[in-house]
Protein backbone atom coordinates (compact mmCIF):
# COMPACT_ATOMS: atom_id res chain seq x y z
CA UNK A 1 0.00 0.00 0.00
CA UNK A 2 0.95 3.66 -0.31
CA UNK A 3 1.80 5.33 2.98
CA UNK A 4 2.92 8.82 3.94
CA UNK A 5 6.40 8.28 5.36
CA UNK A 6 7.58 10.69 8.05
CA UNK A 7 11.12 11.95 8.46
CA UNK A 8 10.57 13.84 11.71
CA UNK A 9 14.10 15.27 11.83
CA UNK A 10 13.36 17.30 8.71
CA UNK A 11 10.15 18.83 10.06
CA UNK A 12 10.41 22.55 10.80
CA UNK A 13 6.77 22.86 11.89
CA UNK A 14 5.94 25.30 9.10
CA UNK A 15 2.47 23.71 9.12
CA UNK A 16 2.06 23.92 5.37
CA UNK A 17 0.83 20.33 5.61
CA UNK A 18 -1.92 21.32 8.04
CA UNK A 19 -3.05 24.27 5.99
CA UNK A 20 -3.05 22.13 2.84
CA UNK A 21 -5.15 19.54 4.63
CA UNK A 22 -7.64 22.14 5.87
CA UNK A 23 -8.00 23.48 2.34
CA UNK A 24 -8.33 20.05 0.78
CA UNK A 25 -11.17 19.14 3.14
CA UNK A 26 -13.01 22.44 2.98
CA UNK A 27 -16.79 22.19 3.11
CA UNK A 28 -18.27 22.99 -0.28
CA UNK A 29 -18.99 26.61 -1.04
CA UNK A 30 -17.26 28.04 2.03
CA UNK A 31 -14.46 30.54 1.56
CA UNK A 32 -11.26 29.32 3.12
CA UNK A 33 -10.08 31.09 6.24
CA UNK A 34 -7.46 29.90 8.69
CA UNK A 35 -9.40 31.29 11.61
CA UNK A 36 -12.72 29.65 10.66
CA UNK A 37 -13.19 26.62 12.97
CA UNK A 38 -15.05 24.79 10.21
CA UNK A 39 -11.69 24.11 8.64
CA UNK A 40 -9.79 21.42 10.46
CA UNK A 41 -6.59 19.62 9.68
CA UNK A 42 -6.40 15.82 9.84
CA UNK A 43 -2.73 16.05 10.72
CA UNK A 44 -0.89 18.01 13.38
CA UNK A 45 2.62 18.59 14.62
CA UNK A 46 3.43 17.75 18.23
CA UNK A 47 6.50 18.51 20.31
CA UNK A 48 8.29 16.16 22.66
CA UNK A 49 9.87 17.18 25.98
CA UNK A 50 12.99 18.42 24.16
CA UNK A 51 10.85 20.61 21.91
CA UNK A 52 11.57 18.38 18.91
CA UNK A 53 8.83 18.37 16.27
CA UNK A 54 6.92 15.11 15.89
CA UNK A 55 4.46 15.08 12.97
CA UNK A 56 1.25 13.21 13.74
CA UNK A 57 -0.31 11.74 10.61
CA UNK A 58 -2.78 8.86 10.31
CA UNK A 59 -0.74 5.74 9.47
CA UNK A 60 -3.61 3.80 7.87
CA UNK A 61 -2.30 1.04 10.13
CA UNK A 62 -1.92 -2.56 9.01
CA UNK A 63 -4.09 -3.44 12.00
CA UNK A 64 -6.24 -0.37 12.48
CA UNK A 65 -7.44 -0.09 16.09
CA UNK A 66 -9.93 2.58 15.03
CA UNK A 67 -11.71 0.27 12.59
CA UNK A 68 -11.51 -2.52 15.14
CA UNK A 69 -13.39 -0.36 17.63
CA UNK A 70 -15.94 0.93 15.12
CA UNK A 71 -19.47 -0.25 15.98
CA UNK A 72 -21.07 0.91 12.73
CA UNK A 73 -18.65 -0.10 9.98
CA UNK A 74 -18.06 3.58 9.17
CA UNK A 75 -14.31 3.02 9.51
CA UNK A 76 -12.96 0.20 7.40
CA UNK A 77 -9.75 -0.75 5.69
CA UNK A 78 -10.11 -0.69 1.93
CA UNK A 79 -8.88 -4.13 0.80
CA UNK A 80 -7.57 -2.69 -2.47
CA UNK A 81 -5.68 0.39 -1.36
CA UNK A 82 -5.07 -0.56 2.29
CA UNK A 83 -6.27 2.86 3.36
CA UNK A 84 -8.60 3.16 6.33
CA UNK A 85 -11.55 5.17 5.07
CA UNK A 86 -14.36 6.84 6.97
CA UNK A 87 -17.99 7.12 5.93
CA UNK A 88 -19.69 9.85 7.98
CA UNK A 89 -23.14 8.86 6.72
CA UNK A 90 -23.22 5.58 8.66
CA UNK A 91 -21.13 6.73 11.64
CA UNK A 92 -22.78 6.26 15.06
CA UNK A 93 -20.85 9.21 16.53
CA UNK A 94 -19.81 7.11 19.52
CA UNK A 95 -16.14 8.10 19.17
CA UNK A 96 -14.88 4.67 20.20
CA UNK A 97 -12.32 5.18 17.39
CA UNK A 98 -11.02 8.39 18.98
CA UNK A 99 -10.39 6.59 22.26
CA UNK A 100 -8.82 3.57 20.58
CA UNK A 101 -6.39 5.19 18.14
CA UNK A 102 -3.16 4.30 20.00
CA UNK A 103 -1.42 7.43 18.75
CA UNK A 104 -4.12 10.00 19.39
CA UNK A 105 -4.57 10.97 15.75
CA UNK A 106 -8.36 10.99 15.55
CA UNK A 107 -10.72 13.66 16.83
CA UNK A 108 -14.38 14.60 16.70
CA UNK A 109 -15.06 17.70 14.62
CA UNK A 110 -14.58 20.85 16.67
CA UNK A 111 -17.87 22.61 16.03
CA UNK A 112 -20.55 19.94 16.19
CA UNK A 113 -19.05 16.71 17.55
CA UNK A 114 -20.95 14.86 14.85
CA UNK A 115 -18.23 13.32 12.74
CA UNK A 116 -14.65 12.13 12.93
CA UNK A 117 -11.85 14.17 11.42
CA UNK A 118 -9.87 11.50 9.59
CA UNK A 119 -7.21 11.36 6.86
CA UNK A 120 -8.58 9.96 3.59
CA UNK A 121 -5.25 10.09 1.74
CA UNK A 122 -7.00 12.70 -0.41
CA UNK A 123 -8.48 9.56 -1.96
CA UNK A 124 -11.04 11.23 -4.18
CA UNK A 125 -8.18 13.11 -5.75
CA UNK A 126 -6.17 10.06 -6.78
CA UNK A 127 -2.89 11.98 -6.87
CA UNK A 128 -0.44 12.83 -4.10
CA UNK A 129 -2.04 13.77 -0.77
CA UNK A 130 -2.16 17.56 -0.41
CA UNK A 131 -0.07 17.59 2.77
CA UNK A 132 2.77 15.82 0.98
CA UNK A 133 2.55 18.05 -2.07
CA UNK A 134 2.90 21.11 0.15
CA UNK A 135 5.75 20.02 2.43
CA UNK A 136 8.78 22.17 1.55
CA UNK A 137 11.26 20.16 3.65
CA UNK A 138 10.54 16.65 2.38
CA UNK A 139 9.66 15.62 5.94
CA UNK A 140 6.74 13.67 4.50
CA UNK A 141 6.66 11.68 1.28
CA UNK A 142 4.65 8.84 -0.19
CA UNK A 143 6.15 5.38 -0.45
CA UNK A 144 4.85 1.97 -1.41
CA UNK A 145 5.17 -0.28 1.66
CA UNK A 146 4.23 -3.84 2.68
CA UNK B 1 -11.95 -27.65 7.13
CA UNK B 2 -15.46 -26.66 8.20
CA UNK B 3 -15.86 -23.77 10.64
CA UNK B 4 -19.18 -23.12 12.32
CA UNK B 5 -19.75 -19.87 14.18
CA UNK B 6 -22.72 -19.35 16.48
CA UNK B 7 -23.67 -15.68 16.57
CA UNK B 8 -23.31 -12.78 14.13
CA UNK B 9 -22.32 -10.00 16.51
CA UNK B 10 -18.99 -8.25 16.84
CA UNK B 11 -17.09 -11.43 17.75
CA UNK B 12 -18.75 -13.79 15.26
CA UNK B 13 -18.30 -11.49 12.26
CA UNK B 14 -14.74 -10.59 13.20
CA UNK B 15 -13.93 -14.31 13.42
CA UNK B 16 -15.50 -15.03 10.03
CA UNK B 17 -13.56 -12.17 8.48
CA UNK B 18 -10.27 -13.40 9.94
CA UNK B 19 -10.94 -17.02 8.89
CA UNK B 20 -11.50 -15.89 5.33
CA UNK B 21 -8.47 -13.61 5.28
CA UNK B 22 -6.25 -16.51 6.33
CA UNK B 23 -7.91 -19.31 4.41
CA UNK B 24 -9.51 -19.10 0.99
CA UNK B 25 -10.59 -22.76 1.00
CA UNK B 26 -12.23 -23.44 4.35
CA UNK B 27 -15.98 -23.61 4.70
CA UNK B 28 -17.45 -20.91 6.99
CA UNK B 29 -21.00 -21.11 8.29
CA UNK B 30 -22.61 -18.60 10.66
CA UNK B 31 -25.71 -19.69 12.55
CA UNK B 32 -27.44 -16.72 14.10
CA UNK B 33 -30.61 -16.03 16.02
CA UNK B 34 -30.57 -12.59 14.40
CA UNK B 35 -32.61 -11.97 11.25
CA UNK B 36 -29.69 -10.13 9.66
CA UNK B 37 -26.29 -8.82 10.75
CA UNK B 38 -26.69 -5.72 12.89
CA UNK B 39 -24.83 -3.76 15.54
CA UNK B 40 -26.37 -3.75 18.99
CA UNK B 41 -24.54 -0.55 19.88
CA UNK B 42 -26.82 1.43 17.60
CA UNK B 43 -30.20 0.13 18.76
CA UNK B 44 -30.99 3.38 20.58
CA UNK B 45 -30.56 5.15 17.24
CA UNK B 46 -33.18 2.79 15.85
CA UNK B 47 -35.52 3.72 18.71
CA UNK B 48 -34.95 7.40 17.97
CA UNK B 49 -35.76 6.89 14.31
CA UNK B 50 -32.33 8.17 13.35
CA UNK B 51 -31.55 4.79 11.81
CA UNK B 52 -33.82 2.32 10.05
CA UNK B 53 -33.05 -1.40 9.91
CA UNK B 54 -31.09 -1.03 6.64
CA UNK B 55 -28.42 1.04 8.36
CA UNK B 56 -28.06 -1.03 11.52
CA UNK B 57 -25.55 -3.30 9.84
CA UNK B 58 -21.85 -2.89 10.53
CA UNK B 59 -20.57 -4.77 7.49
CA UNK B 60 -20.63 -3.80 3.80
CA UNK B 61 -23.65 -5.12 1.89
CA UNK B 62 -21.56 -7.58 -0.12
CA UNK B 63 -19.42 -8.77 2.81
CA UNK B 64 -20.97 -12.23 3.26
CA UNK B 65 -21.21 -13.02 -0.43
CA UNK B 66 -17.81 -11.67 -1.33
CA UNK B 67 -16.14 -13.64 1.44
CA UNK B 68 -18.10 -16.79 0.66
CA UNK B 69 -19.56 -16.98 4.16
CA UNK B 70 -22.77 -18.95 4.54
CA UNK B 71 -25.05 -16.91 6.77
CA UNK B 72 -28.07 -18.69 8.23
CA UNK B 73 -30.36 -16.22 9.99
CA UNK B 74 -33.12 -16.90 12.52
CA UNK B 75 -31.49 -20.03 13.91
CA UNK B 76 -31.44 -20.42 17.66
CA UNK B 77 -28.96 -23.09 18.64
CA UNK B 78 -30.36 -25.39 21.34
CA UNK B 79 -27.45 -27.68 22.07
CA UNK B 80 -23.95 -28.86 21.20
CA UNK B 81 -22.86 -32.50 20.93
CA UNK B 82 -19.14 -32.18 21.55
CA UNK B 83 -18.49 -35.92 21.05
CA UNK B 84 -19.91 -36.11 17.54
CA UNK B 85 -19.08 -32.46 16.84
CA UNK B 86 -22.63 -31.40 16.03
CA UNK B 87 -24.56 -28.20 16.66
CA UNK B 88 -28.28 -28.71 17.26
CA UNK B 89 -31.15 -26.35 16.58
CA UNK B 90 -34.88 -26.51 15.95
CA UNK B 91 -35.42 -28.50 12.78
CA UNK B 92 -31.83 -29.47 12.14
CA UNK B 93 -28.20 -29.84 13.02
CA UNK B 94 -24.82 -28.96 11.59
CA UNK B 95 -21.50 -30.74 11.96
CA UNK B 96 -18.26 -28.88 12.55
CA UNK B 97 -14.51 -29.35 12.48
CA UNK B 98 -14.02 -26.17 14.49
CA UNK B 99 -16.75 -24.38 16.40
CA UNK B 100 -16.85 -20.82 17.72
CA UNK B 101 -19.43 -19.84 20.30
CA UNK B 102 -20.00 -16.08 19.98
CA UNK B 103 -23.49 -15.79 21.42
CA UNK B 104 -22.84 -12.60 23.34
CA UNK B 105 -24.96 -11.71 26.31
CA UNK B 106 -28.58 -11.07 27.11
CA UNK B 107 -30.30 -8.60 29.39
CA UNK B 108 -30.15 -9.76 32.99
CA UNK B 109 -33.45 -9.03 34.71
CA UNK B 110 -33.22 -8.43 38.46
CA UNK B 111 -35.36 -10.41 40.91
CA UNK B 112 -38.43 -8.21 41.12
CA UNK B 113 -41.84 -9.52 42.14
CA UNK B 114 -44.15 -9.73 39.15
CA UNK B 115 -41.55 -8.72 36.56
CA UNK B 116 -41.45 -11.87 34.45
CA UNK B 117 -45.18 -12.21 33.87
CA UNK B 118 -45.93 -8.58 33.12
CA UNK B 119 -46.49 -7.18 29.63
CA UNK B 120 -44.73 -4.13 28.19
CA UNK B 121 -41.49 -4.92 29.99
CA UNK B 122 -38.35 -5.09 27.83
CA UNK B 123 -34.59 -5.25 28.00
CA UNK B 124 -32.53 -3.51 25.33
CA UNK B 125 -30.18 -5.93 23.65
CA UNK B 126 -31.80 -7.28 20.50
CA UNK B 127 -33.54 -5.67 17.56
CA UNK B 128 -36.83 -7.18 18.74
CA UNK B 129 -36.42 -5.25 22.00
CA UNK B 130 -35.78 -2.00 20.16
CA UNK B 131 -38.74 -2.60 17.83
CA UNK B 132 -41.07 -3.31 20.73
CA UNK B 133 -39.84 -0.27 22.66
CA UNK B 134 -40.24 1.98 19.63
CA UNK B 135 -43.75 0.70 18.92
CA UNK B 136 -44.96 0.92 22.51
CA UNK B 137 -43.27 4.22 23.26
CA UNK B 138 -45.41 6.20 20.85
CA UNK B 139 -48.47 5.22 22.93
CA UNK B 140 -46.78 5.51 26.32
CA UNK B 141 -47.05 8.38 28.75
CA UNK B 142 -45.15 6.94 31.66
CA UNK B 143 -41.93 5.30 30.56
CA UNK B 144 -39.71 3.98 33.35
CA UNK B 145 -36.16 2.75 32.89
CA UNK B 146 -34.38 0.71 35.55
CA UNK B 147 -30.66 1.38 35.45
CA UNK B 148 -28.82 4.63 34.71
CA UNK B 149 -25.83 2.96 33.10
CA UNK B 150 -24.91 3.40 29.45
CA UNK B 151 -27.64 1.19 28.01
CA UNK B 152 -30.36 2.71 30.20
CA UNK B 153 -29.33 6.22 29.23
CA UNK B 154 -28.97 5.21 25.57
CA UNK B 155 -32.62 4.16 25.75
CA UNK B 156 -33.63 7.39 27.49
CA UNK B 157 -31.73 9.45 24.93
CA UNK B 158 -33.25 7.62 21.97
CA UNK B 159 -36.71 8.16 23.43
CA UNK B 160 -36.11 11.88 23.94
CA UNK B 161 -35.50 12.17 20.21
CA UNK B 162 -39.07 10.99 19.57
CA UNK B 163 -40.40 13.38 22.18
CA UNK B 164 -40.73 10.90 25.04
CA UNK B 165 -39.31 11.56 28.48
CA UNK B 166 -38.57 8.81 31.00
CA UNK B 167 -38.25 8.28 34.70
CA UNK B 168 -35.01 6.50 35.53
CA UNK B 169 -34.55 4.46 38.68
CA UNK B 170 -30.98 3.70 39.73
CA UNK B 171 -29.79 1.88 42.81
CA UNK B 172 -26.47 3.71 43.17
CA UNK B 173 -26.34 7.35 44.14
CA UNK B 174 -25.18 8.61 40.76
CA UNK B 175 -25.84 7.96 37.10
CA UNK B 176 -23.13 6.30 34.95
CA UNK B 177 -21.37 5.33 38.17
CA UNK B 178 -19.31 2.57 36.58
CA UNK B 179 -18.05 4.92 33.88
CA UNK B 180 -17.66 8.39 35.32
CA UNK B 181 -16.96 10.23 38.55
CA UNK B 182 -19.69 12.31 40.10
CA UNK B 183 -18.48 15.51 38.53
CA UNK B 184 -18.46 14.22 34.95
CA UNK B 185 -21.72 12.31 35.46
CA UNK B 186 -23.48 15.41 36.73
CA UNK B 187 -22.98 17.08 33.35
CA UNK B 188 -25.26 14.47 31.80
CA UNK B 189 -27.53 14.26 34.83
CA UNK B 190 -28.37 17.96 34.46
CA UNK B 191 -28.85 17.72 30.70
CA UNK B 192 -31.20 14.74 30.96
CA UNK B 193 -33.23 16.60 33.61
CA UNK B 194 -33.34 19.74 31.51
CA UNK B 195 -34.67 17.61 28.67
CA UNK B 196 -37.49 16.40 30.91
CA UNK B 197 -36.22 13.11 32.35
CA UNK B 198 -36.47 12.41 36.08
CA UNK B 199 -33.98 10.40 38.13
CA UNK B 200 -34.67 8.45 41.30
CA UNK B 201 -31.23 7.57 42.63
CA UNK B 202 -30.30 5.28 45.49
CA UNK B 203 -33.48 3.30 44.92
CA UNK B 204 -34.43 -0.18 43.81
CA UNK B 205 -37.60 -1.38 42.18
CA UNK B 206 -39.27 -3.80 44.58
CA UNK B 207 -42.45 -4.73 42.74
CA UNK B 208 -44.25 -4.17 39.49
CA UNK B 209 -48.04 -3.84 39.36
CA UNK B 210 -50.15 -4.77 36.37
CA UNK B 211 -53.71 -4.17 35.23
CA UNK B 212 -56.38 -6.78 34.42
CA UNK B 213 -54.83 -7.46 30.99
CA UNK B 214 -51.47 -8.15 32.57
CA UNK B 215 -49.93 -4.91 31.31
CA UNK B 216 -47.61 -2.96 33.55
CA UNK B 217 -49.33 -0.15 35.42
CA UNK B 218 -46.84 0.98 38.04
CA UNK B 219 -43.60 0.14 39.77
CA UNK B 220 -43.01 0.29 43.51
CA UNK B 221 -39.60 1.26 44.86
CA UNK B 222 -37.95 0.02 48.03
CA UNK B 223 -38.86 3.42 49.47
CA UNK B 224 -42.49 2.38 48.91
CA UNK B 225 -42.92 5.01 46.28
CA UNK B 226 -45.39 4.13 43.55
CA UNK B 227 -44.54 5.40 40.09
CA UNK B 228 -47.00 5.08 37.23
CA UNK B 229 -45.58 3.10 34.31
CA UNK B 230 -46.95 1.86 31.00
CA UNK B 231 -43.59 0.85 29.48
CA UNK B 232 -40.69 -0.52 31.51
CA UNK B 233 -37.18 -0.85 30.15
CA UNK B 234 -34.83 -2.97 32.23
CA UNK B 235 -31.20 -1.98 31.78
CA UNK B 236 -29.53 -3.46 34.82
CA UNK B 237 -26.74 -5.31 33.06
CA UNK B 238 -26.20 -8.39 30.97
CA UNK B 239 -25.41 -12.05 31.44
CA UNK B 240 -23.48 -14.25 28.99
CA UNK B 241 -25.83 -16.26 26.73
CA UNK B 242 -25.02 -19.86 27.55
CA UNK B 243 -28.32 -21.50 28.49
CA UNK B 244 -28.09 -23.82 25.47
CA UNK B 245 -24.82 -25.32 26.75
CA UNK B 246 -26.26 -27.14 29.75
CA UNK B 247 -26.00 -30.67 28.27
CA UNK B 248 -22.82 -30.07 26.33
CA UNK B 249 -20.31 -30.61 29.13
CA UNK B 250 -18.56 -27.38 28.14
CA UNK B 251 -17.24 -25.77 31.30
CA UNK B 252 -18.63 -22.43 32.34
CA UNK B 253 -18.14 -20.01 35.19
CA UNK B 254 -19.89 -16.66 34.82
CA UNK B 255 -19.27 -17.02 31.09
CA UNK B 256 -17.78 -19.84 29.04
CA UNK B 257 -14.45 -20.82 30.55
CA UNK B 258 -11.64 -20.31 28.04
CA UNK B 259 -7.86 -20.56 28.15
CA UNK B 260 -5.51 -17.93 26.76
CA UNK B 261 -6.12 -19.25 23.24
CA UNK B 262 -9.86 -18.83 23.77
CA UNK B 263 -10.33 -22.61 23.59
CA UNK B 264 -13.13 -24.04 25.75
CA UNK B 265 -12.94 -27.29 27.74
CA UNK B 266 -14.28 -29.22 24.70
CA UNK B 267 -11.97 -30.17 21.83
CA UNK B 268 -12.17 -27.90 18.76
CA UNK B 269 -14.63 -25.57 20.45
CA UNK B 270 -13.70 -21.93 21.02
CA UNK B 271 -15.53 -18.94 22.49
CA UNK B 272 -15.17 -15.18 21.98
CA UNK B 273 -16.86 -11.93 22.94
CA UNK B 274 -19.32 -11.13 25.73
CA UNK B 275 -20.15 -14.83 26.14
CA UNK B 276 -16.74 -15.43 27.74
CA UNK B 277 -17.48 -12.92 30.49
CA UNK B 278 -13.95 -11.55 29.93
CA UNK B 279 -15.32 -8.23 28.70
CA UNK B 280 -18.52 -6.45 27.76
CA UNK B 281 -17.33 -4.22 24.96
CA UNK B 282 -17.37 -4.09 21.20
CA UNK B 283 -13.61 -3.68 20.57
CA UNK B 284 -12.81 -6.57 22.93
CA UNK B 285 -15.34 -8.79 21.17
CA UNK B 286 -13.79 -7.94 17.79
CA UNK B 287 -10.32 -8.67 19.10
CA UNK B 288 -11.36 -11.96 20.69
CA UNK B 289 -13.14 -13.03 17.50
CA UNK B 290 -9.94 -12.51 15.57
CA UNK B 291 -7.77 -14.35 18.11
CA UNK B 292 -10.18 -17.29 18.33
CA UNK B 293 -10.24 -17.56 14.52
CA UNK B 294 -6.44 -17.67 14.32
CA UNK B 295 -6.35 -20.47 16.88
CA UNK B 296 -9.11 -22.34 15.04
CA UNK B 297 -6.80 -22.31 12.03
CA UNK B 298 -3.91 -23.62 14.11
CA UNK B 299 -2.13 -20.26 14.21
CA UNK B 300 -1.37 -20.18 17.92
CA UNK B 301 -2.21 -16.72 19.26
CA UNK B 302 -2.59 -15.86 22.93
CA UNK B 303 -5.15 -13.40 24.20
CA UNK B 304 -3.57 -10.50 26.12
CA UNK B 305 -4.35 -10.73 29.82
CA UNK B 306 -4.41 -6.97 30.34
CA UNK B 307 -7.97 -5.85 30.75
CA UNK B 308 -8.72 -2.18 30.97
CA UNK B 309 -12.29 -0.97 31.44
CA UNK B 310 -12.94 1.80 28.95
CA UNK B 311 -15.83 3.54 27.29
CA UNK B 312 -16.89 6.58 25.40
CA UNK B 313 -20.12 8.40 26.13
CA UNK B 314 -21.81 10.91 23.89
CA UNK B 315 -25.09 12.60 24.80
CA UNK B 316 -26.32 16.13 24.04
CA UNK B 317 -23.25 16.90 21.94
CA UNK B 318 -20.92 16.39 24.91
CA UNK B 319 -18.45 13.55 24.37
CA UNK B 320 -16.63 11.84 27.25
CA UNK B 321 -14.10 9.13 27.57
CA UNK B 322 -13.23 7.06 30.60
CA UNK B 323 -10.36 4.59 30.83
CA UNK B 324 -9.26 2.57 33.85
CA UNK B 325 -9.68 3.64 37.43
CA UNK B 326 -11.20 7.04 38.04
CA UNK B 327 -11.53 6.92 41.83
CA UNK B 328 -8.15 7.27 43.59
CA UNK B 329 -7.00 4.56 46.01
CA UNK B 330 -4.90 5.26 49.10
CA UNK B 331 -1.52 6.62 47.98
CA UNK B 332 -2.73 7.66 44.52
CA UNK B 333 -2.60 11.25 43.42
CA UNK B 334 -5.18 13.04 41.35
CA UNK B 335 -4.66 15.78 38.85
CA UNK B 336 -7.58 17.57 37.27
CA UNK B 337 -8.43 20.73 35.44
CA UNK B 338 -11.55 22.29 34.13
CA UNK B 339 -12.85 25.18 32.10
CA UNK B 340 -16.15 26.10 30.53
CA UNK B 341 -15.78 23.56 27.73
CA UNK B 342 -14.06 20.62 29.33
CA UNK B 343 -13.15 18.56 32.36
CA UNK B 344 -10.05 16.40 32.57
CA UNK B 345 -8.90 14.17 35.39
CA UNK B 346 -6.12 11.66 35.73
CA UNK B 347 -5.31 9.28 38.57
CA UNK B 348 -1.60 8.59 39.08
CA UNK B 349 0.08 5.76 40.98
CA UNK B 350 3.81 6.36 41.46
CA UNK B 351 3.73 8.80 38.58
CA UNK B 352 2.03 6.34 36.24
CA UNK B 353 -1.52 7.00 35.05
CA UNK B 354 -4.01 4.29 36.03
CA UNK B 355 -7.13 6.05 34.87
CA UNK B 356 -8.39 9.09 33.03
CA UNK B 357 -11.64 10.91 32.41
CA UNK B 358 -11.93 13.46 29.62
CA UNK B 359 -15.15 15.33 28.99
CA UNK B 360 -16.14 18.00 26.50
CA UNK B 361 -12.98 17.78 24.45
CA UNK B 362 -11.67 14.32 23.60
CA UNK B 363 -9.69 15.38 20.54
CA UNK B 364 -6.58 13.35 19.77
CA UNK B 365 -6.81 11.61 23.13
CA UNK B 366 -6.29 7.98 22.05
CA UNK B 367 -2.75 7.89 23.44
CA UNK B 368 -4.05 7.90 27.04
CA UNK B 369 -4.93 4.23 26.86
CA UNK B 370 -1.36 3.49 25.82
CA UNK B 371 0.13 5.60 28.62
CA UNK B 372 -1.85 3.45 31.05
CA UNK B 373 -1.15 0.09 29.36
CA UNK B 374 2.55 0.83 28.85
CA UNK B 375 2.89 2.19 32.39
CA UNK B 376 4.53 5.41 31.27
CA UNK B 377 5.85 7.58 34.10
CA UNK B 378 4.41 10.91 33.02
CA UNK B 379 5.57 12.88 36.03
CA UNK B 380 9.22 12.44 35.10
CA UNK B 381 8.71 14.21 31.79
CA UNK B 382 9.94 17.76 31.31
CA UNK B 383 6.44 19.03 30.57
CA UNK B 384 3.03 19.39 32.11
CA UNK B 385 1.06 16.15 32.28
CA UNK B 386 -1.61 17.78 30.11
CA UNK B 387 0.93 18.30 27.34
CA UNK B 388 2.04 14.65 27.23
CA UNK B 389 1.23 12.89 23.95
CA UNK B 390 2.52 10.23 21.59
CA UNK B 391 5.33 12.69 20.75
CA UNK B 392 6.95 11.66 24.04
CA UNK B 393 7.21 8.05 22.95
CA UNK B 394 7.52 8.64 19.22
CA UNK B 395 8.70 5.58 17.29
CA UNK B 396 8.37 4.72 13.61
CA UNK B 397 9.16 1.30 12.14
CA UNK B 398 10.65 0.45 8.73
CA UNK B 399 7.19 0.39 7.16
CA UNK B 400 6.40 3.85 8.41
CA UNK B 401 4.02 2.69 11.14
CA UNK B 402 4.05 4.25 14.59
CA UNK B 403 4.60 2.04 17.62
CA UNK B 404 4.84 2.30 21.38
CA UNK B 405 7.60 0.70 23.39
CA UNK B 406 6.99 -0.74 26.81
CA UNK B 407 9.48 1.47 28.61
CA UNK B 408 9.77 5.15 27.96
C1 LIG C 1 -27.80 -0.25 23.34
C2 LIG C 1 -26.39 -0.76 23.45
C3 LIG C 1 -25.33 0.12 23.31
C4 LIG C 1 -24.01 -0.33 23.39
N1 LIG C 1 -23.00 0.58 23.22
C5 LIG C 1 -21.72 0.16 23.28
C6 LIG C 1 -20.65 1.07 23.06
O1 LIG C 1 -20.85 2.28 22.82
N2 LIG C 1 -19.37 0.59 23.13
C7 LIG C 1 -19.12 -0.72 23.39
O2 LIG C 1 -17.95 -1.11 23.44
N3 LIG C 1 -20.10 -1.61 23.58
C8 LIG C 1 -21.40 -1.20 23.54
N4 LIG C 1 -22.41 -2.12 23.74
C9 LIG C 1 -22.04 -3.53 24.03
C10 LIG C 1 -21.72 -4.28 22.73
O3 LIG C 1 -22.86 -4.27 21.93
C11 LIG C 1 -21.30 -5.71 23.04
O4 LIG C 1 -20.19 -5.72 23.89
C12 LIG C 1 -20.95 -6.48 21.76
O5 LIG C 1 -22.03 -6.50 20.88
C13 LIG C 1 -20.49 -7.89 22.08
O6 LIG C 1 -20.32 -8.62 20.90
P1 LIG C 1 -20.54 -10.19 20.85
O7 LIG C 1 -20.24 -10.61 19.45
O8 LIG C 1 -19.81 -10.84 21.95
O9 LIG C 1 -22.09 -10.41 21.16
P2 LIG C 1 -23.39 -9.85 20.45
O10 LIG C 1 -23.07 -8.65 19.65
O11 LIG C 1 -24.42 -9.77 21.50
O12 LIG C 1 -23.80 -11.00 19.43
C14 LIG C 1 -24.31 -12.23 19.84
C15 LIG C 1 -24.84 -13.00 18.65
O13 LIG C 1 -25.19 -14.31 19.04
C16 LIG C 1 -26.49 -14.62 18.59
N5 LIG C 1 -27.07 -15.64 19.45
C17 LIG C 1 -27.30 -15.60 20.78
N6 LIG C 1 -27.79 -16.77 21.22
C18 LIG C 1 -27.87 -17.59 20.14
C19 LIG C 1 -28.28 -18.93 19.93
N7 LIG C 1 -28.71 -19.72 20.93
N8 LIG C 1 -28.22 -19.43 18.68
C20 LIG C 1 -27.76 -18.67 17.64
N9 LIG C 1 -27.35 -17.40 17.79
C21 LIG C 1 -27.40 -16.88 19.02
C22 LIG C 1 -27.20 -13.30 18.61
O14 LIG C 1 -28.37 -13.37 17.83
C23 LIG C 1 -26.10 -12.40 18.05
O15 LIG C 1 -26.02 -12.51 16.67
C24 LIG C 1 -23.75 -1.71 23.65
C25 LIG C 1 -24.81 -2.59 23.79
C26 LIG C 1 -26.11 -2.15 23.69
C27 LIG C 1 -27.23 -3.15 23.82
Amino acid sequence: MRRIIIDADKCKACKNCSVACMRAHAPEGVTFSLSDPQFESRNTILQDGEKQYKPLFCRHCAKPSCANACVSGALAKDPNTGHVLYNPDICAKCFMCVMNCPFGVLKPDRLTNTYVVKCDFCAADGSEPNCVANCPSKAIYVKEVE
Amino acid sequence: MKHVIIGSGAAGISAAKTLREKSTQDEIIILSADEFVYSRCMLHQFISGERQTEVLSFIPDDFLEKNNIEFRPNIAVTGIDTVNQMVKFDGGSESYDRLLIATGAKSAFPQIVGLRDTKNVYGLRDLEDARAIRDKATQSNNIVIIGAGLVGLDAAYGLLEIGKTSTIIEMSNAILSTNLDLHAASTYHIKFEEAGCAFHLGMKVKRVLSNASGEIEAIVTDHDERIACDLLIVATGVHPTLDFLSDSGIKTNRGITVNEYLATSAPNVYAAGDVTGLSESWPSAVQQGEIAALNMLGIETAHPDTFLPKNTIHFFGVPSLSIGQFIPEAGDTKDSREDRMRYQKVILRDGIPVGVILQGDISRSGFWQQLILNKVDVTSMPKSIWKVSFADSYHIDENGEYYWTMSV
